[in-house]
Formats: structure tokens, sequence, C-alpha cells
């Protein structure tokens, strides 16, 4: 009889259970880029697998007797920035990372959460409060004393990354374009995609929305932008597994009808997709078949062009961009297992340099880098980043998760970009080449 | 056409060779691994063979060649080849080598206080190759707090004359511990941590003022000449820098010895293979299990790895299979006896199951397991039992082929790099370069694996 005959199997597909496997070989904690500058934070190891074996005490008789459960030993997992590098480093499979979030969440449920914490969690909320008052709310953002004063009262790091508030949000602009349409029938699963925005191109970044959707539509796709919530990982980082778990069910109702007649999801958030692919299930334990159904259908955009490419159906009309671009691979990616795809469709482009930057992780980790506590260990994580974008001299770079954009270019001074945005610059850079070409002659050159 | 030439699956260094070699040679390659392992364990050193009455390693290989079946027997010729390059490699990433195939193997001390046998080591242990002189000394030196290096228990054992196999060992050793700047009352360091912390010059500094004070009164009070053992934790990034200026402040010739895993030494190697891999326009994707492939006949065109959600395909022209014997999970048996290949389902020439269960656990020619691995030709095809290539785009590389015994016959890296450098010639060179595998030409930018 074999172990998985003896145990449940579903059990052993639960993250807790993996702690079983653990070698206490210690590779986790080699690859930590948290523990790596403090020691504030021991290593992936101690909080997780390590430590399980005290988080596991449900059935334990101090339980039966109603005593309080045991928690996590160590308050310092409260320091891991969710990154996922051990979990990807792991040669036996233990879900360290996966661990350490759930602790984390234990450790936290029944109490009220930091109103930082919590605040953190809202972007629909924040995002909401920030464009409806976007002149107000950037400059506040901008204005230093009321950052220090941000800073004091409720532990958001003066100096950590925002982006400016949208005038409106992506998805009121996409409904005053497509007033009208909503009575023509919905093109087929192979002529139209779903679009899943994520909060930071809702409040923040509608150009990468636009950009995502001229290069889809540019493709042969008609998009469908569902009305949707955050996805829930602001919450989860946060710990603030309830709430979550709500916004999650939101959006697997909304999202599981197109998935289940054949649309594909797409997002240009890594972390939100990665969210709806992995964490719905593995961290928030939803395990319905909306969750399945969604999770199958869902792929980063970049993904997505890929497998259109190697389908040869990707238009690949881009034309000249002759410069140099630093890539960084943002964790939530490397956790999609799918690969580097925005390199694959870089390599398309004539003349652009693009370079990986091979660097574990800017530090920002989604909210992490932005704590007060936390911000100066997010910098010194993303140090050695930020120093070769500033070196290559590049003038741009790109990134597919919006925090790790906004940490890259406030610490590197360059600026960073989704890969769609370059993309379409260098589809635009093509359809000139084209006009140019039409015309008959080399353009005429200018004097004057 | 597929995305990539090659896909090499495993991290090791088998798997690091193969996958530098053939970018190097213009190949479109992608890595794929489940984890860190092989060289995370490692210490950091190469060893080629050390086999009894072999007094070097090109010795060493020589005999293992005369065995039937080891796989010294088919690529004994390509050590040579393949440690010069890797060691060209290694030293323009700031970690040099000393030592090669004709050194006479040395018997060199262990973190537990035990010896080995080594040749070829890391600079920043090769202080420890050199015969001990009469009167030469050894200091022991630990850190206070770091509980991976006992300087008093390794002292007291390299102490006794027996533990040097034979040969002079030093005429004294004394232990010595430091307390190192802030970290006074730390008592759960790690070798990584503290490496990280000498990557910084400023603690470095300061902590090298702490090793020097320390090693100074006792070198003075003795007089004699002699070396000193450290802990391997002089840096990782940075650990050129770092060991050279140790070097050139400590009163006596420092060299560090590798401890328990995880090894900084192996990471070392690991992120300098890493590093040039990238930079020759290499893919490399830790945390991806194979799953599935997709065969066409007797080639594999696509190699499956578990994602997020539904499962990632890569295409491809060849792959190179580097995952490790029964240690590391390439091969899995089960209470029945069957040993069976993870990725391919190869078969697997092993011992028969009655022979497993030894009477003496620590019986000096190892356990009859060890040799258990895939058959390969000697381009590294895995063949069949009558030794007939399964595959056609195929290559077999490191602990994973048959008839070695690396724990006894100390030739893990040796195998590692031999093997995998002949897989990624195989692949890339122009025999190989048939028209349904195209190799691209050299692709454009750093980083552009596909198109």
């Amino acid at each position: 009889m074999t172990i998985a005959e003896l145990v449940n199997e579903a059990a052993l597909e639960q993250v807790g259970y993996s702690s079983d496997q653990c070698l206490k070989c210690n590779v986790c904690n080699t690859a930590c880029p948290v523990a790596r500058v403090t020691d504030l934070y021991p290593g992936p190891k101690y909080a997780g697998p390590q430590a399980a074996r005290f988080r596991m005490g449900r059935t334990q008789p101090a339980q039966a007797k109603g005593l309080p459960r045991l928690l996590s030993p160590d308050v310092t997992v409260d320091y891991c920035s969710g990154c996922g590098w051990c979990t990807t480093v792991c040669p036996a499979g233990v879900k360290v990372a996966e661990m350490n979030s759930q602790s984390r969440a234990r450790m936290k449920a029944g109490k009220r959460p930091k109103l930082r914490d919590w605040g953190l969690g809202q972007t629909d909320l924040t995002g909401r409060v920030g464009v409806m008052f976007s002149p107000l709310g950037n400059w506040a953002l901008a204005n230093r004393p009321v950052r220090r004063l941000m800073e004091l009262t409720v532990g958001i790091h003066h100096l950590a990354p925002f982006p400016k508030f949208s005038r409106r949000t992506f998805q009121s602009s996409w409904k005053r374009r497509h007033k009208g349409n909503g009575s023509t029938p919905l093109p087929g699963p192979d002529k139209a995609v779903v679009y899943f925005h994520g909060c930071a191109v809702n409040y923040y970044e509608p150009h990468v929305a636009d950009a995502a959707i001229a290069i889809l539509e540019r493709n042969g796709f008609d998009v469908i932008v569902p009305p949707q919530v955050c996805c829930g990982l602001p919450l989860i980082s946060n710990g603030i597994y309830g709430e979550a778990r709500q916004k999650a069910h939101h959006n697997l109702d909304i999202l599981a009808e197109y998935a289940r007649k054949g649309y594909k999801i797409v997002g240009t958030s890594t972390s939100c997709t990665h969210t709806i692919k992995a964490e719905y299930r593995e961290m928030l334990d939803i395990h319905d078949d909306d969750a399945t159904v969604v999770a199958n259908a869902t792929w980063d955009i970049c993904e997505f062009l890929v497998d259109l490419l190697d389908k040869g159906k990707l238009d690949t009309g881009f034309g000249r961009l002759d410069e140099d671009l630093p890539y960084h691979a943002p964790c939530q990616l490397r956790s999609h297992g799918i690969g580097l795809p925005a390199l694959d469709l870089f390599a398309l482009v004539p003349g652009l340099r693009a370079m990986d930057m091979d660097h574990d992780c800017c530090g920002i980790a989604g909210t992490y880098g932005m704590k007060k506590e936390k911000y100066d260990i997010g910098m010194a994580v993303g140090a050695p980043l930020f120093a070769r974008v500033k070196a290559s001299g590049a003038t741009e770079a790109a990134c597919d998760s919006e925090t790790c954009r906004w940490q890259i270019e406030k610490a590197s001074g360059v600026r960073t970009r989704h890969p769609v945005e370059i993309l379409l610059a260098a589809y635009k850079a093509g359809d000139a080449e084209r006009a140019g070409a039409t015309a008959g002659s080399p353009a005429p050159a200018t004097s004057n | 056409m597929p995305a990539v030439d090659v896909v090499v699956i495993g991290a090791g260094l088998s798997g690091l060779t193969a996958a530098l070699a053939a970018a190097e040679s213009g190949a479109r390659v992608q890595v794929l691994a489940k984890g860190h392992a092989g060289t995370h364990w490692g210490t950091g050193g190469l060893d080629v063979a050390a086999v009894p009455e072999a007094t070097t390693p090109r010795a060493g290989i020589r005999k293992l060649a005369s065995m039937p079946g080891h796989p010294y027997a088919v690529l004994g010729e390509d050590v040579a080849p393949a440690l010069d390059w890797l060691r060209t490699v290694l030293a323009a990433r700031g970690l040099a080598y000393e030592g090669d195939l004709d050194s006479p193997l040395a018997v060199v001390p262990t973190s537990i206080g035990g010896t080995r046998p080594a040749a070829i080591l890391p600079a920043a242990q090769a202080a420890a190759l050199g015969p001990w002189g009469s009167g030469e000394r050894l200091i022991v030196c630990g850190v206070a707090g770091f509980k991976d290096f006992w300087p008093d228990q390794i002292a007291a054992s390299l102490a006794r004359p027996a533990i040097w196999a034979g040969r002079p060992g030093p005429a004294a050793v004394e232990a010595v511990q430091v307390e190192l700047p802030d970290l006074e009352g730390r008592h759960n360091l790690s070798a990584v941590e503290i490496s990280n912390r000498f990557d910084r010059p400023a603690w470095r500094r300061l902590a090298i003022d702490r090793i020097v004070a320390a090693l100074e009164s006792r070198a003075l009070a003795g007089g004699a000449p002699g070396r000193v053992a450290l802990p391997a934790v002089f840096g990782l990034d940075d650990h050129a820098a770092v060991f050279d200026e140790l070097r050139r402040r400590l009163p006596l010739a420092p060299f560090e010895l590798p401890l328990v895993p995880p090894s900084v030494p192996g990471m070392r190697l690991y992120r300098a293979l890493r590093a040039a891999f990238v930079a020759a326009g290499g893919r490399i994707q830790i945390g991806e299990l194979v799953d599935s492939v997709e065969r066409d006949g007797r080639r594999v065109t696509a190699v499956a790895t578990e994602a997020a959600s539904r499962s990632h395909a890569t295409r491809t022209g060849a792959v190179v299979l580097a995952t490790g014997g029964i240690a590391s999970g390439g091969i899995v048996g089960d209470q029945s006896g069957h040993l069976s290949e993870v990725v391919l389902d190869l078969p697997v020439e092993a011992p028969a199951f009655a022979d497993w269960l030894a009477q003496d656990e620590f019986d000096p020619g190892g356990h009859p397991l060890e040799a258990a691995g895939i058959r390969t030709d000697a381009e590294l095809r895995p063949t069949d039992a009558a030794g007939r290539p399964l595959f056609d785009n195929v290559r077999v590389a490191g602990t994973l082929l048959a008839g070695q015994r690396n724990l006894h016959e100390r030739c893990r890296d040796g195998v590692d790099l031999a093997s995998g450098w002949r897989a990624a010639r195989n692949l890339t060179g122009a025999a190989a370069r048939g028209p349904g595998a195209p190799v691209g030409a050299a692709s454009g930018g750093a980083g552009s694996n596909r198109s």
C-alpha cells in the first residue's frame, strides 16, 4: 500500500500536507530575496514547513478541550513578501510560500486587520474614490508633507511608489465607448475574448488596456469587458482571506459563464491572472467547478499572443524599434509556469534588443514594499535590478506586473511599460513603414 | 518550426553544462528544472575520479574507462576538453579553479573533521591541496553562533594522524572562534546569511578585522608557518573580491571548508553557470515539473510542464535529459522493486530486486543500486536492452547514466561535465544538424529565444 492510498488523495493536494515532503535541505532559504537582505525574516523554511507541525494542531487534545488553536509559532512570517521563490526552487514540491500565506491569514484571523493592511487590500474602494477626486488625490500623493502624514498615521512609506489616478475608470470609458452595442450578439469564442483588466488598469493605467485591446482587435478578436471586481490578491497578501473569497466568488460567477461557452479570459496583470488561475483554489480553497473552468480559461496576454504565434495566427507586422529594452520578469509571472512570453514577442520586433535582467524580485511584491516597515527591505531586494536597469542606459524598460513597473520606474528613473505598450508601438512603426513603402518612394528628406 | 532547438531537463552541473555549451554554439535553449538541488547540495569542487591506486584524476578516468559499462568507457576522452572549457567560463565570472587532471589527488579536510580526496577545487578551497610541511600548523577558525561549523570538534578530529589517510597531516591543529560584527547574541546563523553579509564591503572590512585579530595572536604566539580553515561563507555574488581581501589580510593562507547543504560554493557555481547561460541568450525556468512529452515516432517534439492552470508545452528540436539518478528524483522506485525513469519512461538498468538489500550497510564496494541508470550508446542516445537507440533526438547526461558508482568512484562531476558537453556538441554539431532539427544562427539579441 502506498502513502497516497493510506492518506486521502485530495488531502495530499493540500498545501499543508506538502510539508511532509520537506527534506529540510534549506534550498528555499538560499533563494529567499527577503532573507537575503534582512534578518527580520529568518527564511521561508523556518516560517513554513519547519513550523507547520505546530500549525496543524486542529485535532490535538488541546483543541478537543476547546483551547485556542495553535498559532504559527513566529510572527516573523509577516515579513514574507509572498514572492513565491521558495516554492519555485524547492526540489521536493513543498508549497512553502502558500503555507506561509495561509499561516499569516490564520494568525490574523479573528483580529481586526490594521487599517493600513485593510486599506491596501481595498483596491476597488481606494481606486474609485481616487478617480472620483483624482486632481486632489494626485496632488496629495505627490505632496511630501501629506505623504509624511500618511506614513505617520497609516504606515504607508512616504517614498512608496504610487501612480497617478486616472481621470476616469477604464470600465466607465469602455461603457461610454460601447454604449448601444449591448444588443449585438456576441461573436463566437474563436472571434472574441473576455478581458480581465484588474484594478491597476481600471484606476491608474487605462493606456495599458487601450494597448491590449488594440492588439487583440488587430489580431481579429472582439473584446468583451464584463463587469468585474478586484481579483482579491491584495486582500490575500494582507491576510484578509474572508473578503478575498467574496471577491473571488463575485468574479467566478461572472467569468464562469463565459468560460463554459469556450471564451478565453485574457488579462494584462500577471498577478490578477495568476490569482485566478491558482490562488482561488490553492490559497482560498475554492474547489468548485467554476474555479476550475475559469482557471483553465484564463491567460496572461503575452501567453495568449505567443499561443497565437505558435498557431501561425499572430499578426507579425511589427516595424522597427531600434532600442535596448531591459526586461524584468515579475515573480507572479514565474509562478504561472509559462516561460517568458514577453521575450518571445519582443524577439519578433526588428531592432529591439530585449535584455532579460534575470533578477529574482523587484522588492515591491504587490503592496509589501509600500509599507513603512518594509519599504527599505523592498528597495534592498530590488537594488541590483535597479542598478542594472540604470546601467543599461536604456530610456525605457518593460515588466508585466503593475506594482513592479511602478517600483522599477521610481527606483531606477527609467520609464517602465507593459509589454503590450511596446508591441503596440512596434505595430504602429510597422504601419508607418508600410504607409511609407506604398507612397512609392522613400520619404523625402525635409530641409528648410 | 520548433520554439527552441534544445530543451534541457534539469539544472544541475550536467544540465547547465549541456545548456551553456549548446547556447554558446548558437542554439536556442530552454532549461526546465523542478527545483534547485545538485549544485546546491555539492561541495563546489569538481570530483572527476578518485579510485584506489590511481594517484591523479586522469589515472582514475583510465581505470574507470576500462570497466565495461562505465560512462567513462565512452566519455573518458571528453573530460579534459570539457573541464578546460568550464574553467574558462567560470574564471570569466570570477570563479577560478585550481588543479587539473594531472594534479596529485590530495587529502583535504572536511567541515565535520574528516578528510576526502580532491584534486580540482575552487580557488578559495585550493590552499588545502598542498602537502603539509613538517612543523606546519592548521588553525580551524569558526564563527560564534554558527551551528554548521564546530571548530573545536573539527580540530580535535583532524589532530588524529589516522584521519589523514596515510599522508602527513599538519603538525598541530588548533581551534579558534570569532564573534563577527552585528551578530553578537545570534545563534541561528546560516551560511547564506553570513555570505550575503560578506558581500557588503563595509561589513566585510570589520569582519575581517576581527578574524585577523583572532589569528594574529595565535600566529605570533606559535611562530610556525601554517594555514587556516574557515567555513565556506566568504561572499556569494562578490566572492572573488571577498576572498581576495581575506587572503591579503590574513597572516596565514586561508581556505574554505564546504559545509552541510545548502552549499555556498555550490551556489556560486550555479550562479556563474546560470549567468553565463542567460548572457548567451539561454532561458531557464526553475519550478517546472515535466508532466508529459509529445512524440513523433522516435523524436520528442514537445515537453509539457505543470503550470498554474493547464499544462505548458515547449516545442523543441531535441531534449537533453539531465534529471539525475535515484537521489535526485530522475528515477523513482516502488516497493515491488520496479524502477522507472520519470520523463520518458526509459528502461532502467539496475541490479535485481533481491540484491538491493546489502548485507553490510557500509560495504566498501558501495550499494549495488548506485549503478542503476539509463543505458545509452556512444552518442548518449538512450537504448533498449539490445543496444538499439530508442530516440533520435534525446541525449542522456549526468548521474542518470547507468554504470557509475559516483559515491565511491568520486566521478560525479567529471561524468556530469563530459556527458553534458558531449550531449550539447552532439545536438548542435554540424553532423547532427539534419533538416528536421535546424539550429538557429545567432538569435537577435540576448533573451530572444524564439522566433
